[in-house]
């Protein structure tokens, strides 16, 4: 029994698909990319350039390819898959990680509970009707009640009773109910800046402030009630009547300096018009007698022209 | 600057978070722009290039005004203007924004770079950075007569040179064109499948290269290890857009484009013969456009917005299983493939170990082992 010769036979074979190079080249297969580190044989290079790249290529990709048969293999129907290794080679992304959404209430409870998430589909096996009805859709199974011509109701109902519309009603609650939850989901995502109720609270002093101000005497002369929170606020200061002239002067300079100032407090000359001198503000509000130019639009603002924008109200 | 569209349908919102970002992500779509004057041979490149990249392409019909490197160049002239970037930036800013794409091939033709192709990358909507490179020597894929791969297939790519390591310009090309070229990024692939090989190799090195020590050009933290993992952490530190260099003696002369090694892209079907092992030989066959380009302007990506864009999502568990990540101490996978891990109990002395009493282990007392003693003497007189 010769083996020597099989062996020999086998390894010229082997030989036959090995590639020997000074530096081994280096193979990337996650990206299917090898790198043949080498440096360019000038003389083959410069004899022959395209069978010297042909080689090259050649060479690189019986490495590559050696490297990927050797992988781990899987069968699927199209035949033997390999199975790559993670990329060694990083290469810039395109857009920026995407944040992690925070868990909304559903998933919180549901990973608390050990509650997997079952995949439901579109259509539904009916036993009544022995076919296959959509859950929702074309001719769903949520719609119907409302949809079809006769529903049983019964003997004691109210005369005043339409099924449909409740029907409609009910669905249309559970439709709030979900968008409700959805946005109440949303806004927790987002980090709303404050808590809930303490947010809340917060709005709700401060417009119980405004109120207390909003009397006649600015909230001065009313009686406090039990449980109100004292007013901070400005106390009004007044000069003496009788001033030093120095005083005086340096008060009035001072008037006189922030009227030329570009604080915006003070309104200065009137604003210089581009297009001839046709004070348009003043036109509109002479105009729409007062009510703005959304009066002077016409159709719907109608209705609302009685609760007018302009400045003296709808009371002209 | 895009207006932000809001969702009225069912399928426009499928479309929009289509667009969000993702783990792992979908193969950067090209847009080919061409610029005022193209001419054949970049107009050539285009068709190929774009059939290589099908379908993750797209190509604009109309004529461009736009100049993606004058920002450079302008800034420094107008120094009153208020302008932060130049129009053309704001432009491939609108289109990427618009298409969804995230890299420019930019054509243009001028006297001073004729046949100059720019191609551009971008990271989260802004332009990341951009080689400029110009086209001698092409050959169409038409002009070939052999047969070609099916297009959406992912290629084998094959890079020869060891300037591809050495020298940040190559690094940064390196890195471009695998991501022009790539793929889908696929956990698996079908051996069959692998239809076509692009090899992407370099002149030989000029010895001026090698002199001036481009091993200079690359800051001290370079090692071999580092590059794959952000390889373009090296090119990011070095800026090349040639003009703007201040020339010293070295540097200058390895910056000049004419001294850099001319790059030779050629596309190849493969054939695979079957040898006598698993590993079939590979043959190949010619197939797509032929390429000699020559490296002008570039610019490197901005460090901070590199470190962004080179960020990792957190490995999972399954990743950590199969031992990437941190070597976690204590923890392996031994050769069946289980995950075990070492529980360290301090040294236990085990003689103070308080067991259940035995009769046959107790410790003889002394009484007894004398008359073992003396009966063993009988024995031997017993034998003889």
């Amino acid at each position: 029994m010769d083996v020597t010769s099989i062996l020999d036979a086998q390894k010229a074979k082997q030989q036959n698909v090995t590639v020997e190079k000074e530096t081994p080249l280096e193979i990337d297969a996650g990206h299917l990319m090898v790198s043949d580190l080498n440096p360019i044989d000038e003389e083959s290079y410069n004899e022959n350039l395209e069978e010297h790249l042909r080689a090259l290529a050649r060479d690189g990709t019986q490495a590559l390819l050696a490297a990927l048969f050797s992988l781990p293999t899987s069968k699927s129907a199209d035949g033997p898959l390999a199975q790559l290794p993670p990329r060694t080679y990083q290469l810039p992304r395109q857009k920026a990680l995407p944040k992690p959404k925070p868990p909304t209430k559903w998933e919180r409870f549901a990973a608390a509970k050990g509650i997997s998430h079952v995949k439901r589909d579109k259509k539904e096996w009916d036993e009544e009707r022995q076919e296959w009805v959509n859950r929702w859709g074309k001719d769903g199974k949520n719609r119907r009640v409302e949809e079809q011509w006769l529903t049983e109701v019964k003997r004691n109902a109210d005369p005043d009773h339409n099924p449909q519309l409740a029907a409609r009603h009910e669905r249309k609650e559970r439709i709030a109910k979900n968008e409700k939850q959805h946005l109440a989901n949303l806004a927790r995502a987002s980090g709303s800046s404050a808590s809930g109720p303490s947010s809340r609270k917060a709005e709700l002093e401060k417009s119980i402030a405004t109120t207390r101000a909003s009397t006649a005497s600015m909230g001065k002369f009313d009686r406090k009630l039990d449980g109100e929170k004292k007013l901070r606020g400005v106390k009004r200061k007044f000069d003496p009547a009788e001033r030093s002239v120095v005083d005086e002067q340096k008060s009035a300079l001072k008037l006189i300096g922030s009227m030329d100032s570009d604080a915006r407090k003070m309104r200065k000359a009137p604003r210089e018009n581009e297009e001839g001198s046709v004070n348009a503000r003043k036109a509109i509000r002479f105009a729409s007698k007062g009510k703005g130019a959304a009066s002077m639009a016409g159709g719907e603002t109608r209705g609302k022209s009685s609760f007018a924008k302009g400045k003296k109200g709808g009371r002209r | 600057m895009l207006r932000v569209i809001k969702p009225k349908t069912a399928r426009s919102k499928r479309a929009l978070d289509a667009r969000e970002p993702k783990e792992v992500e979908d193969p950067r779509t090209v847009i080919f722009v061409k610029g005022t004057h193209t001419g054949e041979v970049v107009n050539g490149v285009f068709k190929d290039l774009m059939a290589l990249k099908r379908p993750h392409a797209v190509a604009f019909n109309k004529k461009n005004v736009i100049h993606p490197f004058d920002s450079a160049t302008n800034s420094s002239t107008t120094s009153s203007s208020a302008a932060g970037s130049s129009t053309s930036i704001a432009s491939l800013e609108f289109w990427a924004a618009k298409n969804d794409a995230s890299m420019f091939v930019v054509g243009q033709t001028t006297k001073k770079r004729p046949n100059g192709m720019t191609f551009v990358r971008m990271f989260d909507g802004r332009v990341l950075d951009m080689i400029e490179v110009g086209v001698e020597n092409y050959k169409a894929m038409a002009d070939f007569k052999t047969p070609k791969s099916t297009p959406g297939n992912k290629p084998l790519l094959h890079f020869a040179s060891e300037l591809f390591d050495t020298h940040p310009r190559f690094i940064h090309l390196k890195s471009m064109l695998i991501d022009f070229f790539n793929g889908e990024e696929v956990d698996s692939i079908s051996l069959i499948g692998l239809e076509h090989v692009i090899s992407i190799s370099l002149g030989p090195t000029p010895s001026t290269l090698n002199d001036a020590t481009s091993m200079s050009l690359l800051p001290s933290t370079y090692s071999a290890d580092s590059v794959h993992a952000n390889p373009l952490a090296a090119v990011a530190s070095a800026s090349f857009i040639a003009n703007s260099l201040p020339p010293t003696a070295a540097t200058s002369l390895a910056m000049a484009s004419a001294s850099l090694p001319k790059v030779h892209i050629r596309a190849y079907t493969t054939k695979l013969l079957s040898s006598g092992v698993r590993v079939p030989r590979v043959e190949l066959v010619p197939m797509g456009p032929a390429l000699d380009l020559v490296l002008r302007r570039a610019q490197a990506p901005d460090s901070d917005m590199l470190k962004l864009a080179m960020k990792r999502p957190k490995l999972k568990k399954t990743d950590v299983e199969k031992g990437l990540g941190k070597k976690r101490k204590n923890v392996e996978v031994d050769e069946m493939g289980d995950l075990r891990g070492r529980v360290h109990v301090g040294l236990q002395d085990l003689s103070k170990l308080k067991g259940r009493r035995m009769k046959g282990l107790q410790e003889e007392r002394p009484g007894k082992k004398q008359r073992i003693e003396e009966d063993d003497g009988d024995d031997d007189m017993d034998d003889e």
